[in-house]
């Protein structure tokens, strides 16, 4: 099951499902986002932590390989920047694509947005930072 | 409101999702990540090849040293590691985090997947939205970001970009995101990933009662 094409089964089907998912949570939608982090409405808090709960329990039961991670310098700053663009533009990164696809036309400077910080970061990380790229998609 | 899931039908899904992907392909997913690779395709593609060559070379090396260990019936040295596990040590990690010392890291996926996870979510988003009905083309980002942003269409514009911009600097810079850090760190209990979700999600929390009470 860990042939290339199965990866790219297991892509495709998590990102169908993701977008489908993620869209009937209401995470596409500004008005809902806003509730959730202003603690008006818990059903999309409790989407989240729910899941995670779920998570934590199924890869202990499982198994699952963990993987490593270091709290390197850029972690905490970059957390910060994410939040505040988070809550501003109501997209991460995956976001922008489900509100694209619901219609909202203007998502797509969100996008174009994200793709320029991307490369900046990958600029300035390798033009001043020098962190480890400690990514987490492996 | 219009229809959305309840919490447990929202927290059950993206469990089963995350849940999936570690089981089949024992990998974690990263929206943002994706990104970046998707987005510095020629490099990844590059580094992919090398990769290949790597492996090649390597499986080489390994079938000459065992032909002479057989022949002269000497142990071989230990081979160097290829690009995936090099990865690990480069990011300074614990190998002892590793529970299960048998299993070696599969290195990231394939580059093609990453840009077929990027357009399935366009794909599962609209499926979601026409079935819900809940589709509607629009030039506005809705009543919400109306009334705690802006309702000025240029300013919108600006803001749409900049809060881009910062989510995309941000992930990068924290190694993740809501989906790389949130759901598969956090589920596995990563102190990075714990540490970065309660910072992102806390300066949300805080930016968007500024923007509520505020602004």
């Amino acid at each position: 099951m860990r042939t290339r094409g199965a990866i790219l089964l297991a892509n495709i089907i998590t990102g169908l499902t993701l977008g489908y998912t993620v869209s009937n949570i209401g995470f596409g939608d500004y008005t809902e986002l806003n509730r959730m982090f202003t603690f008006q409405d818990l059903r999309m808090l409790l989407s989240f932590a729910g899941a995670v709960v779920i998570i934590v329990c199924a890869f202990a039961l499982l198994r699952v390989r963990r993987t490593p991670g270091r709290i390197h310098a850029g972690v905490i700053p970059g957390a910060v920047l994410f939040g505040t663009g988070w809550a501003i533009s109501g997209g991460c990164p995956a976001i922008p694509i489900v509100q694209v696809a619901s219609g909202y036309l203007p998502a797509l400077v969100t996008i174009l947005g994200v793709t320029v910080g991307i490369r900046l970061c990958r600029w300035a990380n390798a033009r001043y930072f020098h962190l480890d790229r400690g990514s987490c998609g492996l | 409101m219009s229809g959305y899931w309840p919490w447990w039908a929202g927290a059950a899904g993206l469990a089963l999702i995350t849940i999936n992907y570690a089981l089949t392909t024992d990998r974690s997913f990263g929206v943002s990540s994706a990104w970046d690779r998707v987005l510095h395709w020629r490099r990844e593609r590059r580094l992919e090849e090398m990769d290949a060559e790597f492996t090649d070379e390597r499986a080489l090396a390994d079938a000459l040293a065992a032909a002479t260990a057989e022949h002269f019936g000497t142990s071989p040295t230990a081979p160097p590691a290829p690009y995936g596990t090099s990865q690990l040590l480069e990011t300074g990690a614990e190998p002892t985090v590793n529970e299960d010392t048998s299993v070696t890291n599969p290195g990231p996926a394939p580059l093609v997947t990453q840009a077929a996870l990027l357009i399935s979510i366009f794909f599962g988003g609209l499926i979601a939205a026409v079935t819900s009905g809940r589709f509607h083309l629009r030039f506005d980002m809705g009543p919400g970001f109306r009334n705690v942003v802006t309702a000025h269409p240029a300013t919108m514009t600006v803001l749409l970009f900049l809060g881009g911009v910062l989510v995309g600097f941000g992930t990068r810079l924290a190694g993740g995101c809501s989906s790389g850090h949130g759901l598969n760190g956090c589920g596995r209990l990563r102190p990075v990933s714990l540490v970065a979700t309660a910072v992102f999600f806390g300066t949300a929390v805080a930016v968007s009662f500024l923007l509520w009470k505020v602004i």
